[in-house]
């Protein structure tokens, strides 16, 4: 049966013309995007099995609908293949998500981008990632997936720079900002099944986060080394009285010291909560909390995170070197969470 | 030539009817919708003592919302239609 699609159609001479006229258009992140023609958003539909009209989410706060034919046009000119068509589309299940409550984070000074972390067969299907140079570049599906999630967010919710997304900073990660788990290598649950998802399945977490913050730990061989001193650089970062969601990415060399203690990911989250807190005076000297200083600030600690359950925690990263990253979440927990969705194929 | 589909989408139109803005505010109820941010209490109290002081409102109640990235939610969406004729909804931070 023939896919009619009902967006507007737009006639322009040859493709460089197509690319100069979707820059005319505000229709890019800033960079060239493949031309959106008829049979390119069909496959992608098809590769999907999506019908153009079916809704993939609604965003409540701004009423906003996001049809199955838009995003399979955003994925188009990011330069998807195809087959990651149904990432974007769980990716965008998700920030439509009342959890993930997109008008905070898609909107906010705080410049948060949205993490994707991708997990089951689906990674290794498409290549994604989860090594060397894990936040790139070099791998087309980390690149265009946050892409493409990134084109809707532009051209579909209305998030532009300077007008509905008035990040002060922005970062990096806006462009595209895709990770998978190292479950090849990883000696831990993956983070899907964690969050309720079998391990043979596929889904994306989203989260919104700020950019990664690689820390150094070259000299312990133990975990309780190599944590005390993740949770001594990450303890003042983010936005620290907001208790937001973090992202901690343990790669090759730590991963492997740590597992090797025994620890799992449980007991892994259960320390940095206890070590990441912070006195009340500390945060009132340092003009964090409001007020003046009371008996008992000294002993009196504030957790960076609400809950250990708040820290996400993947293996992912380069085999050597002894690196791995925090990601403080945008805002607090309280305001938007990491919400996980299943890759349909 | 080449035809290329719009990525984008044109807002959906509606009709959202406002009630009439008072002439004034004398003997007024005033709402005051706090949004959680830092401080944002303190200007919207201070605002509803000018409104009470110099422009004759009758009365201020302050509503605080679940989060500062979200509308005000329904329950105090329902208490403002009963107990109050306007409402100043700010930010602070």
């Amino acid at each position: 049966m023939p896919v009619t699609l009902t967006s507007k159609r737009h006639e322009v001479e040859d493709p460089a013309d197509a690319i100069e006229f979707c820059f005319q258009r505000g229709w890019t992140d800033g960079l060239p995007v493949i031309p959106p023609t008829q049979d390119r958003v069909v496959r992608m539909l098809e590769a999907a099995r999506l019908d153009p009209k079916q809704e993939i989410g609604f965003i409540a706060h701004r009423a906003v609908s996001i049809t199955a034919e838009k995003v399979a046009i955003n994925a188009v000119m990011a330069g998807c293949r195809p087959d990651s068509m149904p990432v974007v589309v769980a990716a965008v299940e998700g920030i439509a998500d009342l959890r993930f409550s997109y008008h905070g984070p898609g909107t906010s000074t705080a410049g948060a981008g949205v993490l994707m972390i991708v997990n089951g067969p689906i990674a290794r299907q498409l290549d994604i990632n989860a090594g060397d140079n894990l936040f790139g570049p070099g791998w087309r599906a980390n690149l265009t997936i946050g892409r493409a999630v990134r084109l809707v967010m532009r051209n579909v919710c209305g998030s532009i720079p300077g007008t509905l997304d008035r990040g002060t900073l922005g970062h990096p990660g806006k462009l595209s900002y895709v990770i998978a788990e190292n479950e090849p290598h990883s000696p831990w649950t993956p983070l899907h099944v964690e969050r309720g998802f079998r391990p043979e399945q596929s889904a994306v977490t989203v989260m919104a986060a700020e950019a990664p913050h690689q820390f150094y730990n070259q000299l312990s061989n133990t975990a309780e080394g190599i944590l005390t001193t993740l949770a001594d650089d990450m303890r003042i970062s983010g936005n620290v009285m907001g208790q937001p969601h973090y992202a901690l990415v343990l790669a090759g060399e730590h991963m492997r010291t740590i597992a090797g203690d025994g620890w799992d990911k449980q007991r892994i989250r259960q320390f940095v909560w206890e070590h990441t807190q912070n006195s009340h005076a500390h945060l009132k000297r340092t003009q964090r909390m409001a007020g003046p200083a009371q008996p008992g600030d000294e002993t009196t600690s504030r957790p960076l995170v609400a809950s250990p359950d708040d820290i996400l925690v993947v293996a992912a990263g380069g085999r050597a070197g002894a690196f791995s990253a925090y990601i403080p979440g945008w805002s607090s927990a309280r305001n938007s969470q990491a919400v996980t969705k299943e890759v349909r194929r | 030539m080449i035809e290329l589909l719009d990525p984008t989408v044109e807002a959906n139109t509606q009709s959202i009817a406002y009630v009439d803005r008072p002439r004034s505010l004398d003997g007024k109820r005033v709402g005051l919708i706090e949004n959680t941010k830092f401080n944002s209490d303190r200007l919207l109290q201070m605002i509803g003592e000018i409104l009470k002081a110099e422009y004759g409102a009758a009365e201020t109640r302050m509503f605080r919302k679940h989060n500062s990235s979200v509308p005000a939610h329904e329950e105090i969406i329902r208490e403002v239609q009963k107990t109050c004729d306007v409402v100043v909804a700010g930010i602070g931070d």
